[in-house]
This record gives structure tokens, C-alpha cells and sequence, in this order.
């Protein structure tokens, strides 16, 4: 309300979670890397193993590539995102913990430092010293994950910092730990999978050694992540350790997928790197890359899911109102509360679609991601209106809609302008049916999860007056908008579904 | 007219202002340097590297640069998010709208930064040939480009009045503040102070080589490329004041005396470096004159910085003053940040210390060997 919206076309919610995915990669990477680095060196040394030495001398320069371009300049990059998607939240985050960041960044300079300096005077530092400088990188690295650690955690479990607004209550909360050791982790994982990378440019029999020598970071990184990330999910706040039951599909995905990932990649670890390290390859190793962004990346989205309705857990919601205003806009409607807003007494549709893109746009568009225009199909504008009064009731994920009878109306009429469908069917079943999911689906289900609707071999006629009470029956649903046909159609179809 | 400022943030500032005022100053001076030395250092690599055929000189400055450029880049980078991130704590509420506005080219910088940044590792990590040269010229092209969205964004965050009717013509981001009447000067007056400071960069490098002839010809292209763009800055910086809205303008003619002594000193420390550097070329023993030169283009930049954030706060004035902002220092934090610098300064004195070291008896041992 208080900023602008940047009008992608698509949610800006994306572009976090594309540049944050790419950046945790490498930033995870940067961490991990460093100890293995100069563990790695150290063993050359104590194995008086030159081939070895070699390698890491190599894997230092690629190791600088990655981290200190790619991997920091995304970092500023999340920063640049995060303010124009979330200027409100950013300046929040910003205002609580910028001596945190602060702090972050005398580890950020002293570790760019360090990787530099160590990449590039393998001849001109003797071994102790090089080495000395190589913990430093890693010390500092990891000091770096130890303060970020403090800040993302806090938006997900804000805890005590809620009432008493102090930086440590924020800091160290209560998912601070578990997320740490998670991410310390996969970390590990990760410096193993890029030191395969550069493995597979050595030839046998070092490039075995090295394999096999990676492959116990990569396989005990992942090993630790399975209990890890069990502790951290635990911790998450009930409300969104109730997403987790089965009702959210993406929920469902994310899960699934990361841990089959994680099953893929230490499938392929034991086996390619530690069983049989001949055998491992160039493919191997860039399924095994593609399996570790599919870990991290759906680590990343369980965190940013489990967060909704909020940005920050119980203080800013997701479209970035906070929520301490939302009673006054309520009151006072969109137009007086933002300037950004243009209201239009003849053409009511493009207020209507400025306050989607104010308040549902960093979630939904209107054609592509979660886009509007396939969930409105069919709603009229009374019940678009009505249905914004319950959205935390329609997913618990959304934040209430704020603003007066006047924005709510104008919301609703230009959600039933998008895709304006008459129910029509063969024959009464068939017209229930889309009745119902026009009018019931974004809430019930039919022998699915989602509060299930069993009415099977209700008589109709019962139906037809339950539907006419709707609101009666439960304060958090909205009135049958449609006609009697369509209310009669919809009780023929409820009660009996199959066939 | 009621202007869309958003409301700062409710919660109060973590320290007083003029501490933040102070490390956002430090820091974005020690960032103008280093980022002075990129993009005026990958310019004069890039001359270096079309002459390089027709001098040795050239071609020994062109790979010097080449080994020196990705550690300035990296501290260019590293330098410039300390500033940002105090920038955001005080003007948030400008920052960021102005940002959105303009999102398109000023998200854009991140990615246009990773090309620029690999490119000069290509350049530092490959032979000299047209193939580096063509890179390193989209290099200077794209390190240019980041600081004229940068202008756009610093000139349009002082602007709220054009906010609304940019955010109407284009809410998609793709925008930037052309209509800032001195937006050019500005952005020029800018670039050329980079070419000024990079040729006190070459100054400091000639100072480091072995007396011959090499050493020389770098002391005295320094000092050309620092005379010559200063000079040429008088000219473009007069400009950029003529294009100043008329009360900000007049408080840097006498309106406003901190204002005005600024611009008197930052007049005059410019010339004081020129007039040291030309005595230098005459005496017999130039290393104190171009000491004091190098100090005095140096301080130039310091004052300059904070004549950048006075007007700043001139512009800002009608509808702010950081002094109204509510604060509440988290002193203990504050503490642990400023012990953690002083470590992470003496971890850094250390290593850097060791790699001088470290390169001296590497060099001892080069010469006993030959």
C-alpha cells in the first residue's frame, strides 16, 4: 500500500525465489567449499600427495569463479529483489537487523579477501601459512551463514522478538539451530558434488581418489540432512506444520521431491563415488547437481510456504501489508490508504484490477502463474465480493483482503470480468458439477482432502435448503449466488457424485 | 500537492544518525575509489590493449591491469554493499520506491554486473589479442551502463513529485529518470571524477615500479589523464549545478555556508593536486610533490562524496529530515559490529601483510636464481 507494485505479469514472488535458489546454491557452496579446500590441501600435504595438491590448486580457482562472482554478486542480488518485490518487509528486516547485516558484512569482506588471496598464492605463501588463510576463508564463510541464519529464520519464527522487539529475541529463535546444522549440512554436501566437478578433469588414479574423497562429503552431508531437517521442520510454527498433512498439493510436491532428490543423490554418491569411483562420470555428476538444487531448492520453498500468509511471521503479510494496518484500511478503503491506486468512477474493472495487483500480485497474475483468470471462472461479481471476505478461510496460505465494501466490490466485479461462464451441462449431474466447481471447489472437495463434502445419498430437496442457508450454517462461507436451477443441479450432484 | 512518499518505517532507527551518516559516508568513499579504479581502469586497459602493438608500455600496463582489475572488482562490489545497506536504513522509503519504478534496469544491474565481472576474468585470464579486447570493450560498455542506472535511480529517489506519473506511463519497471534535468551533468560529471581518479591509480602504480623509464611514462600518463579529466570537470560540474532545481543551486552559492564551503574546497583541492604534479614534473625529487597530489585528488573525492549527500539532504528537505526520525540504538550490537571490524581490519592487515612477504622472497629468490 505504502509502495508501489512492480507490474511484472508475473508473480514477484517468483523472481525471489529464482534468485535466492541460484544464490543459496552457490552461497552453500562458498561455505562448505572453503573447508574442503583446506582440508583437502592438508591432506595433500600429509599424504605428500603432489596430484593431489594439483588438484585443489585447480578446484581453488574454479572455487573463486563460482563463489566469489556468481555466488556474491546474487547475494546483492536478493537484496535488489526482495526490495522491490517487498520494499515494506525488506525495510522491516532492514530496521531490525541492519547491525546484523553489518556484522555479516565485515565476514563478507574478510571472506572475499581471503578466497582471493588464497586462490592466487599457492606459490608466494608457505603451506602453514596458506593454510591458516584458507580456515580463515572458511571461518569467516561460515560466521557469514551464522549471522543470515539469524535474520531468515527470524521472518518464518519470529518468536519472542513478537512481544519483547529485541534484535537477539529475533536473532536466536526458535528455528535459529536446527536451520543452522541443516544448512552446515547441506554445505558439506554441496562442497562434495563441486569437488566432483573438478574431479572429472583428473585422470586416473587420481581422479578416483578425489571421487571417492568427495563422494564421503556429499554422502554425509546428506546423511546428517534426513534426522537435520526433521528437528528444523518440527520447530516450524503449528500453523504451518499443518500444511505439511496432505491438503496443500505444492506442500506435497516440495516434500516428495526434495526427498527423492536427496534418496537420488546419495544413491548415486555410494555407489558412483564411494563403491565404484571408475565409474563415475561427467552425466553422474550433473545429475547429481541437478538432484542438489532439487534438495536445496525445495528446502527453500517449504520455508517460503510454510511463511504464508506472512512475510514475517505475524507482523507482515505476504503482499506486504503489515499487519497492524490492515484494520485501518478496512475502514478506510484502498483509495485514501494508497496513493498508488487511481480510482476511476467510470471504469470501476480497472480499479478492481489494481488492487489485484496490490494485493494478491505477489502470488498470483492473471494469466500465468496461479493466474486469476482460470480461478474466476464463472463468478459472478457478488460472489467474487463476498468470497474476499473469507480468503483466509478459502486457503489458509492468504492473507485477509484489505479494504472497505467499495474495494471488495470493485475487486469482485473485475475477478467475475475475467472469465464470465454460464454452467451448462448434458443433463442435471453434469450442469451440478460445474455448479460445484464454480462455486464450491476453491473451498470443498468430493471425496478428496479438502474438507470433503460427503452428502452422498442425501435427498436433494435437503440440499436445495442447505445451500439456500449457506451463510447460517457456517459464518465463513459465502451465499449461493446462483439460480434455482443451478441450486437444484448442484443438490442433484451432491448427493449422488460418482457415476 | 500530495505527494505518494511512503511512510518510513514504524520501527526506530537501530543507532543515532550520525553514526549511520558516518559509515554510509566512509564506506561509499572507500566504494568510489575502488569503483573509480574499475571502470576508469578498465578504460584506460581497454586504450592500452588497441596500443599495445605500437608500445611495450601499453602492452605491460594492459597485463598489470589485467592481474590487478578482478581484486578491484571484487572490492568494488564488496565496498559498495556496506553503503547500500545504510542507505537503506535512512531513505528506505525513497530507495525503494524509486527502485520499483525503474526495476527493469535496476534489477537488471545484477545480471549486467556478473557479465562484466566474468568478463574481466576472461580478460585477466587469457593472451592479449583482439578476441580479450572486444570483451574488455563491453566490459567498459556495460560498467558504464550500471552507472548511469545508478544516476537514474539516486537522481529519481529525490524526486517524489515525478514518481506518481512515471509509476502511470509504465508500472512494469521499464523507465528511467530522463526527464532529471540533471540527470546528464550529473551522470558525466561522475564518470569523468572515475577517469580522474584512476589516472591518480596509475600515479600510485608508477610510484610502486623500479626507477626506468616504464615508471616514467605511467607517472606521467597519471597525470595527464587526472589533469585533463579534472579539467574538463570544472567545466561539466558547473554544468550539473546550473541544472540543480534553483533553491538546491543557491544553497551551494552561498545560500547554505556548509554547502558553499564544500564546493569552495572541493574547487580548490582539484587544483592544489594539478599544481603539485606539475611541480612535480619540474623538481628533481617529484615522489613528496606527487604524494601530496595524489592526497589532495584523493580528498577531492572525500569532499565530493559528502557535497553528493548534502545535496542529498538539500533535496530531501521539503519533505524530510532524518533528524525526525525516531531512534533507539542497539548499542550492544553496535559494539559487537565495531570489535568484529577491527578484527576483520587486522585479519586483513595480516593477510595482506604475509602475500607482501610472501611475494618479496619469492622476487629475492627469482633474482638469486638468475
Amino acid at each position: 500500500m505504502n509502495y508501489p507494485v512492480w507490474q511484472l505479469g508475473f508473480p514477484g514472488g517468483l523472481l525471489i525465489a529464482a534468485v535466492a535458489v541460484l544464490h543459496v546454491f552457490i552461497s552453500h557452496f562458498a561455505v562448505g567449499g572453503g573447508a574442503y579446500l583446506v582440508l583437502t590441501e592438508r591432506r595433500a600435504y600429509a599424504h605428500n600427495d603432489s596430484e593431489l595438491l594439483g588438484y585443489v590448486r585447480l578446484h581453488s580457482k574454479f572455487f573463486v569463479l563460482l563463489t566469489a562472482v556468481l555466488g556474491a554478486v546474487t547475494g546483492v542480488g536478493i537484496w535488489f529483489t526482495i526490495g522491490l518485490v517487498s520494499p515494506e518487509a525488506t525495510s522491516s528486516l532492514i530496521h531490525t537487523f541492519v547491525w546484523g547485516w553489518a556484522i555479516e558484512w565485515v565476514f563478507f569482506f574478510v571472506e572475499i579477501a581471503a578466497a582471493l588471496i588464497y586462490a592466487y598464492n599457492w606459490d608466494t605463501l608457505d603451506r602453514k601459512t596458506h593454510l591458516i588463510i584458507g580456515w580463515i576463508y572458511f571461518v569467516a564463510a561460515w560466521l557469514s551463514l551464522v549471522v543470515i541464519n539469524g535474520i531468515i529464520t527470524y521472518m518464518l519464527t519470529p518468536g519472542r522478538w513478537l512481544e519483547t522487539r529485541t534484535f537477539w529475541d529475533g536473532f536466536f529463535n526458535p528455528t535459529y539451530w536446527p536451520s543452522l546444522w541443516v544448512r552446515t549440512a547441506m554445505a558439506a554436501a554441496l562442497a562434495g558434488m563441486f569437488g566432483l566437478v573438478t574431479a572429472m578433469r583428473e585422470r586416473s588414479p587420481l581422479r578416483e581418489r578425489v571421487v571417492r574423497w568427495a563422494g564421503w562429503w556429499l554422502v554425509l552431508g546428506i546423511a546428517a540432512l534426513l534426522p537435520l531437517s526433521r528437528w528444523y521442520f518440527h520447530d516450524f510454527p503449528a500453523y504451518s506444520r499443518a500444511y505439511f498433512g496432505g491438503a496443500h498439493t505444492a506442500v506435497q510436491h516440495a516434500l516428495r521431491g526434495g526427498a527423492t532428490c536427496a534418496g537420488i543423490a546419495l544413491l548415486l554418491a555410494v555407489v558412483f563415488a564411494l563403491l565404484r569411483p571408475k565409474m563415475m562420470n561427467a552425466v553422474v555428476v550433473a545429475v547429481l547437481l541437478v538432484a542438489g538444487i532439487g534438495v536445496m531448492g525445495s528446502g527453500e520453498y517449504l520455508r517460503e510456504f510454510s511463511r504464508y500468509p506472512y512475510v514475517i511471521n505475524s507482523y507482515i503479510y505476504a503482499n506486504d501489508i503489515r499487519m497492524a494496518e490492515l484494520l485501518g484500511i478496512t475502514a478506510n478503503g484502498v483509495a485514501k490508504s494508497s496513493p498508488w491506486v487511481e480510482m476511476n468512477a467510470d471504469d470501476s474493472n480497472s480499479y478492481g484490477r489494481q488492487l489485484l495487483v496490490m494485493e494478491c500480485g505477489t502470488c498470483h497474475s492473471v494469466e500465468s502463474y496461479r493466474g486469476m483468470r482460470k480461478f474466476a471462472r464463472g463468478w459472478d461479481a457478488k460472489f467474487a465480493s463476498e468470497l474476499l471476505l473469507h480468503l483466509p478461510v478459502v486457503r489458509e496460505t492468504m492473507p485477509p483482503f484489505a479494504g472497505d465494501e467499495h474495494d471488495r466490490a470493485a475487486l469482485g466485479g473485475y475477478l467475475a470480468s475475467l472469465a464470465p461462464a454460464t454452467p451448462s451441462g448434458a443433463n442435471e449431474k453434469e450442469l451440478g458439477q460445474q455448479v460445484f466447481a464454480i462455486h464450491c471447489s476453491m473451498c470443498h472437495s468430493v471425496g478428496g482432502q479438502r474438507r470433503p463434502l460427503d452428502l452422498k445419498g442425501t435427498d436433494p430437496d435437503a440440499i436445495v435448503g442447505m445451500v439456500g442457508s449457506l451463510h447460517d450454517m457456517s459464518p465463513d462461507m459465502p451465499s449461493f449466488t446462483g439460480s434455482d436451477v443451478e441450486r437444484r443441479a448442484l443438490a442433484v450432484y451432491l448427493s449422488s457424485p460418482s457415476q | 500537492m500530495n505527494l505518494p512518499i511512503p511512510h518510513a518505517d514504524p520501527m526506530p532507527l537501530p543507532a543515532p544518525v550520525w553514526l549511520l551518516r558516518t559509515l554510509l559516508l566512509l564506506t561509499f568513499f572507500l566504494h568510489v575509489l575502488f569503483m573509480n579504479c574499475l571502470l576508469g581502469g578498465t578504460a584506460i586497459a581497454l586504450v592500452s590493449m588497441l596500443r599495445r602493438k605500437s608500445s611495450a608500455f601499453c602492452a605491460r600496463l594492459a597485463g598489470e591491469l589485467g592481474r590487478l582489475l578482478p581484486s578491484i572488482f571484487a572490492f568494488t562490489i564488496t565496498l559498495g554493499v556496506a553503503p547500500l545497506l545504510f542507505l537503506q536504513v535512512m531513505y528506505g522509503q525513497f530507495l525503494y520506491a524509486s527502485s520499483i519504478l525503474i526495476g527493469v534496469p535496476w534489477l537488471a544491474i545484477i545480471a549486467v554486473v556478473v557479465v562484466a565481472y566474468y568478463g574481466v576474468y576472461f580478460y585477466s585470464m587469457h593472451k592479449q589479442s583482439g578476441m580479450t579486447t572486444a570483451v574488455l570493450a563491453l566490459v567498459v560498455l556495460l560498467l558504464a551502463s550500471i552507472a548511469f542506472v545508478y544516476s537514474n535511480n539516486f537522481t529519481l529517489m529525490l524526486s517524489p513529485e515525478r514518481w506518481l506519473e512515471i509509476y502511470r506511463s509504465n508500472a512494469g519497471g521499464w523507465n528511467l529518470n530522463w526527464s532529471e534535468p540533471s540527470l546528464l551533468p550529473r551522470y558525466l560529471h561522475f564518470v569523468l571524477g572515475a577517469f580522474a581518479v584512476s589516472g591518480l591509480g596509475l600515479l600510485v602504480l608508477g610510484l610502486r615500479q623500479k626507477a626506468d623509464d616504464y615508471r616514467q611514462w605511467l607517472i606521467e600518463q597519471g597525470s595527464m589523464l587526472f589533469t585533463g579529466a579534472t579539467i574538463l570537470n570544472f567545466g561539466v560540474g558547473f554544468w550539473f549545478l546550473a541544472r540543480l532545481p534553483v533553491s538546491t543551486r543557491l544553497a551551494f552559492i552561498g545560500g547554505n555556508g556548509f554547502a558553499t564551503a564544500l564546493l569552495g574546497i572541493g574547487m580548490l583541492l582539484p587544483l592544489a593536486a594539478i599544481a603539485h604534479l606539475i611541480m612535480a614534473k619540474a623538481n628533481k625529487s617529484p615522489q613528496r610533490q606527487m604524494v601530496i597530489g595524489i592526497s589532495c585528488g584523493v580528498l577531492t573525492v572525500a569532499v565530493m562524496v559528502i557535497m553528493r549527500d548534502v545535496l542529498r539532504n538539500l533535496a530531501l528537505a521539503p519533505y524530510f529530515s532524518l533528524n525526525q526520525l525516531p531512534v533507539a540504538p542497539q548499542w550492544n550490537i553496535i559494539l559487537i559490529f565495531v570489535v568484529l571490524f577491527v578484527a576483520g581490519l587486522a585479519t586483513l592487515y595480516y593477510m595482506l601483510r604475509k602475500v607482501a612477504i610472501g611475494s618479496r622472497m619469492q622476487t629475492a629468490a627469482a633474482q638469486k636464481a638468475e
